[in-house]
Order: C-alpha cells, then structure tokens, then sequence
C-alpha cells in the first residue's frame, strides 16, 4: 500500500525501534541511505546498514540480517519484484519501499499490511485496478460445493415424502443442466478474464523507466520534520542530478523538480547565520554547462571526452578536431590557456567562459549545453557542481579492484558524500577522468572500425574481452550511450535515430559470463525502456539462462557462448 | 696484545639499551644486571673511600682527579639504575590503563615482587579517584573505558570483518559481517571498538 503522509506513517513508525536498511548500489540509493541515517540519528533509532547488488543479494542480505528485525527499508530496491513471495518474512516484519524504479510489482502495491511503498500513488501511472488482475475466486467455489451438496443429501436422506422425492429429482436434474451449463458459461468468463489480465499486466510491465529520486523524497521527509540542513539538501541534489545524467528521466521531469529544490535552497540559505563570510558553504542555482568535470580539467578535454558536446560536434575525426579550434578561436580562449586545468586559466577568460559558449552555443549546434543545476561551494577552494559529485561516485563504486571488493567501493563512495573526506572525493573525480577518456577513446575506435553492427531492427555492439572499466554495469551503459549517439551522428541512414543499441562485454574470462545493456534510441526523449520484457522473452523462446539479477531490467548477464543465439532470438522478437 | 679494558657503567648502559630495545612490552626483570651494577657501585665506592682515607692520612692532593673520577662514574651508574626503575614503573603504570586491574600471566613472570607491589598500589590509588570523582552518582566512574572523552551515546560503526552475532543488553540481536555499518551504543561496542573488528566513524 501507497504511504504518503511520510512523518506520520513512517518514521514515527520506526521512532524507537531497530531498523534495517537495505541499499541497492547505485548513487541516488547512496545519497538517500546517507539522508535516513542522518535522521535516524537524531533520534537515536539505532539501524544497520547493507549494501546490495541484485536480487540474490537482497535475498541473502534478509537472511542473514533477519535476527529481531521488525522494520525494513528498502532504498531503491525491491519495488519491481514481489517482496513477501521473495523474502518469505515472519508476519510481523514490515517492510518500507522507497524505490524509483518503476513498474512497481502489483503484490507490493497491493499488499495489506506488511508492505508500504514510500510515495504518492496519485502520481503513478497506469496501476492496474484491484478488480482487473486479483480474482475473487470465492463465488465459484461456493457454486461448486452447493451443485455436489445436494446430491449427498438426497443420496442420504433415504426416506422422505414421496412428493418432495418427485419434485426434487426434476428440479435437481434442471438444475443440474442448468447449473452445468452456468459452470461452462463461468470457466469461459474466467478465461477470457485470465487474458484480459494477462494482457493489462503486460502493458503494465512492459516499459521499465523510473520515478522520483528517492534521495530527494527522503529529503523532504527531513524537511517536514525540520530537521533538513545544507548537507541533506546536497545530498538530496545529488541523488537527482544522477537520475538526470545517467538518462534515467527525461530533462522535463527533472526542470520540474528544480523549482521546489530551488525554494528549498533559498530557505535553507537564508537561515543559516553567517551567510557573508567568504567561507560558509553555499549552495548555488545556476546554469552550468554539460560538460564533463570541466572545472577539473583542460577545456579541450573536457569539451572532447563529453557526450554531447563530443557528437555533436564529432570530436574523433580531424574534421571535428578543427570545428573545435574554429569555436575556441570565436570564444577568443587562447589554445595555450583551453589546453591547462581549467583553474590555471587567467581569471578574466574563466569568468567569461560560460557567457562565451553559451553565446556560441547555437552556431556551432550544441544549443543543448546548457541546463541548470546546482554548484555547492565551502570553504576558499572547493567549488563542485553537482555533476562533478555524480561523476566522481560513479568512479569510485565501479573501481572494483582484487582486494577491494564492491561492498567497500560502496562504503567508500558513502564516506566521499562527507565533506570531510574531501581527498575520497579528489581521488573519485581522478578516477572519473580516467574513466571518460577511456570511454572516449573506445569510442573512437569502435566508430572507426566500425564495430557497431545492425540487426535489423537495433544496434549490437560486442566487446571481445574484458575490460577495466566497462565490465560495470554503469560504464558500461556510458560507453553506449556515447557510442550510440556517435554512431547515429556519423551513419547516413535514416532510422539510425530510431533504433536501440545493445552492448556486451565480458564479466570475466574464467566463467565465461557476459553482461549485456541495452539503451533506448537516440530520438526518443523518454527514458522508457522495454529491454527487460525483451530480453526475458527473447530467452524464453531461444532456451538461453538469463540471469535478470539487477535491478535494472534492462541489464542482465548471460553465458559468452550463448550470446549469438540470444541476439538472434532478439533480432526476430524486435523485428 | 689487546688488553680487555672495562669501563665503568657499561653493564648500566646495557641495562638501558635492553630496555629500549623492546620499547613497548616490559622485558623481564634483569636481577642480575642489576645486582652488578650495585657490587660495581659498591666496588667503586669502596676504592674511593679507601683513597679519601689515605689522603685523610698523607694529605696528597694529586689523586684528586681520580676520586672525581670515580664519583661521577658512581653517579652515572646511580642514574641509570634510577632510570631504568623508573621506566619500567611508567610502563607498569600504561599496564593498568590498558589492560585493568589484573596482569596477565606472561607479563606478570617479568616482574619483580616490588614491581607487582607497586601495581596493585597505583591500581588502589586510581579505584580511589574514580570512586570519589563519581560520588554524585553514587558509581565509579571507568576512567579506563575511553582514552578520550565520549561525546556521545551512540556511534556510528562499520564492521571491519566477520563476526557473527553480537547480542545488545537488551536483547536485540545483532549481525556483524563485514562492511555492514550500524548505529549502536557507545557502552556496549566500546570493547569491539578497542579490538578494532568494529571501526568507529567519527
């Protein structure tokens, strides 16, 4: 069931008891674990925090946590799958759900007591009514035991009145016929039921996209309980600002969400005291530029190794290579200042660097560069855009390494949060630039061999062996997305727009195991993906084992040898 | 031909370098070293006393040098004594802080009867203080718990390995395992702080 008074039905729920946080690996997770602890705190609830990747995780995270645990929340993860059928809980277990992915599973939405999913069910789409997908099966089984009843009772009651012995068996034979025949009449209802069901349920699940960052609902269950300050609401914007950059909603949704954050911000600005020191940490709104860390970089590495500017202005060829020195000669940046560390520029050339470009922007087509967000800035040298923070995290918890395992890359990105561990963060944003100029140069020379292949109805692209970098799920899906909007601006064909992409790359050569993405085509604006239905059916028909572990749908793992045989299955599903 | 030449407080000397070899944990008590380190004293004590009396007879002032001589080597091997006593003390006293108000076993064979003496007189001496700077509550307060003092009642934890259950007082059951990070109270995790399978996060 839907919970949206949250301070009421939630955390004065959980005041005094002993929670379990559940947090899946992704950084609006992260961002809104941070947010609950810190309010948790405040009240001396105490709480135990487990990072998790997929569903086995959650299952074995439950399992060995489960203890005395009354109360469980689930930070984006869980909504889409069935908790209770999964977990198998003791009933006086409650469950919280504050999940952004949707489509939220019936059972979850459904459900009486023990499952409350955090959010207003208003505003989501197309939930299935009660009636239409749960079958109120009692009426038929009554109609069953009434037709099998009476026969008992004549078959019993040897002796009766020999008129009620004429007139019953007549009746009874009538009605037997007619009971009969009702019997069929309802079983055919039944059917055509089951399949109207069938069919609601799978427009329902159809599309896999996602909703409201949970970071940022947290945020504002801080702030009814006034106990929302600066870092909460960094927080909270960072948690969006991922869902943002990552394509996960679309730019409309997110600029929605801006002017509440916005209101939020001037609030919280004008209450803290001492606001005119120089030193104080600020968050500001301002319109920043789409490109990548450039405040951390060259601009000319920055302009190169960002998707947007990157395609559009085809940055791998010679061509582009010299659109670019056309467009710094316009904005008059000294090649020898755009090629330092954007701090290392002279003073006068940074303070003019976002009205030059943004001067430019239309000329030389990337009139999309610019989008407002927000810049937090404390003490004399640290100034990060929001941006700069989502990138930085995403570093950190794919830099899975031997001896440092996904859980400590997870506690690690939750301590970079803080602003204390600012050299997390400066080894993050390092990470981060490693990341992108990888990501740029396979890029450049996937376009130029030419290693995306057409199926016919959507784009594949197969990395032959493992790689640093892109065996993550997360790098793995911004190697797609850049290669694909860089394919769809080189081709000259005229659906390339139109047609997804799907990216494999080895997990690890010794078992043999792939992971596999897919992304939405370049044209559409909405983030709404229908990879995951696809990629269970397409396995269903070609007899491939599909392990849909994340909770993305849209990412799964397979076996390397069967690959061929799934893509083809694939290709004929789509076509 | 090597003449062996010894010199006066060496075997002081070597008590001090003994001791700050293992700088950490107490070695055990040189007796020996430091029965001859007192006959060396007395040795040198004696000589000089006999040459002060012959010169209360002959009234020679040319050994002079030599009696100074001695003494200052009979006070530098008082010196050391006293300071290799006295280290040991300080590191009998850390003892205390670290480990309570009973030594172990191993530690307490390298002690001498004086020593352990002195131990349970500084442990004496610090259950006093803490009674009296609790009156107020009518409890001693464990000084020896925290090295600094607690801010507060709960802290924030992340379980450096695995440990398994781990039970609250009241009764909630915990599940330590590695990289999981918990909200708890301070007074009952303080000693898993200290063993360092849980890392406080300040």
């Amino acid at each position: 069931m839907f919970v949206q008074d949250l301070r009421n039905d939630f955390y004065r729920q959980l005041v005094g008891k002993r929670i379990l946080i559940v947090v899946n690996y992704d950084i609006d997770a992260i961002c809104a674990s941070r947010i609950l602890q810190a309010l948790f705190k405040y009240d001396h609830m105490l709480y135990t925090v487990v990072p998790i990747m997929g569903v086995t995780g959650l299952k074995r995270a439950y399992e060995e946590h489960q203890g005395d645990v009354k109360y469980v929340v689930l930070v984006n993860c869980g909504g889409c799958v069935d908790i209770v059928e999964l977990l198998q809980p003791a009933d006086e277990v409650t469950f919280f759900i504050c999940d952004s992915h949707r489509p939220l599973d019936v059972c979850n939405i459904y459900s009486d007591r023990q499952v409350c999913i955090l959010g207003d069910a208003s505003l989501e789409e197309n939930i299935p009514a009660f009636e239409t997908i749960f079958y109120d099966s009692e009426g038929e089984d009554e109609d069953e035991d009434e037709s099998s009843d009476p026969e008992q009772q004549h078959d019993d009651s040897g002796a009766g009145e020999s008129d009620q012995e004429d007139q019953a068996p007549r009746s009874r034979k009538l009605s037997r016929l007619e009971r009969h025949e009702q019997r069929i009449l309802k079983q055919r209802a039944r059917r055509q039921w089951e399949s109207e069901r069938d069919r609601i349920m799978f427009e329902y699940t159809q599309f896999s996209y996602y909703g409201r960052s949970a970071a940022l609902m947290v945020f504002e269950l801080a702030w009814k309980l006034s106990k929302d300050n600066m870092d909460l609401l960094w927080w909270a914007i960072v948690g969006i600002t991922e869902q943002l950059l990552l394509g996960k909603i679309e730019s409309g949704a997110y600029t929605l969400e801006l002017e509440e954050i916005q209101s939020h911000v001037s609030r919280l600005t004008n209450k803290t005291n001492d606001q005119n020191t120089m030193s104080a940490s600020k968050i500001t709104f301002e319109n920043d530029l789409h490109l990548v860390l450039y405040r951390h970089w060259p601009v000319t590495e920055s302009m190169r190794y960002s998707r947007y500017s990157s395609c559009q202005l085809k940055l791998w060829t010679l061509r582009g290579e010299k659109r670019l020195h056309e467009l710094l000669l316009e904005m008059g940046l000294p090649l020898v200042h755009a090629r330092q560390t954007y701090g290392a520029m002279d003073l006068v050339l940074r303070k003019e660097f976002f009205s030059m470009v943004e001067r430019l922007a239309e000329k030389y087509d990337i009139a999309d560069i610019v989008y407002g967000t927000f810049t937090l800035s404390y003490g004399y040298r640290s100034r990060y855009a929001a941006a700069d923070y989502v990138y930085a995290l995403l570093a950190i918890m794919e830099s899975v390494k031997k001896h440092k395992t996904p859980e400590d890359c997870f506690l690690e990105a939750s301590d970079a949060l803080s602003r204390q561990h600012k050299q997390l963060l400066s080894a993050g944003i390092d990470q981060a630039k490693l990341l992108h100029a990888a990501v740029f140069r396979q890029v450049q020379s996937s376009l130029e061999a030419r290693q995306v292949h057409s199926a016919g109805s959507f784009f594949y692209y197969v990395l032959q062996e493992e790689h640093a970098f892109f065996s993550y799920p997360y790098a793995l899906g911004l190697l797609a997305r850049f290669l694909l909007r860089g394919h769809v601006a080189t081709s000259r064909a005229r659906q390339a727009p139109d047609l997804p992409l799907i990216a494999s790359c080895p997990l690890n050569a010794s078992e043999g195991m792939c992971l596999l993405v897919g992304i939405v085509p370049v044209r559409e604006d909405s983030p709404r993906n229908f990879f995951g239905k696809a990629f269970e059916q397409a396995a269903q028909k070609s007899g491939v084992a599909l392990l849909q572990d994340f909770f993305e749908p849209a990412v799964v793992q397979l076996r390397q040898s069967d690959l061929t045989r799934f893509l083809d299955s694939l290709t004929v599903l789509l076509a | 031909m090597s003449r062996q030449t010894k010199m006066f407080g060496e075997k002081a000397f070597d008590l001090l370098k003994e001791l700050e070899r293992s700088s950490q944990t107490i070695p055990a008590f040189d007796d020996d070293g430091v029965r001859q380190v007192l006959e060396e004293i007395k040795a040198i004590f004696e000589e000089n006393v006999a040459q002060a009396s012959s010169y209360n007879a002959s009234g020679d002032r040319s050994l002079w040098p030599l009696l100074n001589f001695r003494h200052a080597a009979l006070q530098r091997n008082k010196r050391c004594l006293l300071a290799y006593l006295y280290e040991r003390c300080r590191r009998i006293k850390a003892l205390r802080w670290e480990f309570g108000p009973i030594i172990p076993g191993d530690i307490k064979q390298a002690l001498c009867e004086p020593e352990v003496t002195f131990f349970n007189n500084y442990s004496k001496s610090l259950a006093a203080y803490m009674c009296s700077a609790g009156y107020n509550q009518g409890l001693p307060i464990d000084l020896t718990n925290n090295l600094r003092p607690p801010k507060s009642l709960y802290i924030e934890v992340r379980c450096m390995e695995d440990y398994g259950k781990f039970e609250l007082d009241d009764g909630e059951v915990i599940h330590l395992k590695k990289n999981s990070q918990h909200y708890l109270p301070r007074a009952q995790v303080e000693s898993l702080v200290r063993q360092g399978i849980l890392h406080h996060i300040a």
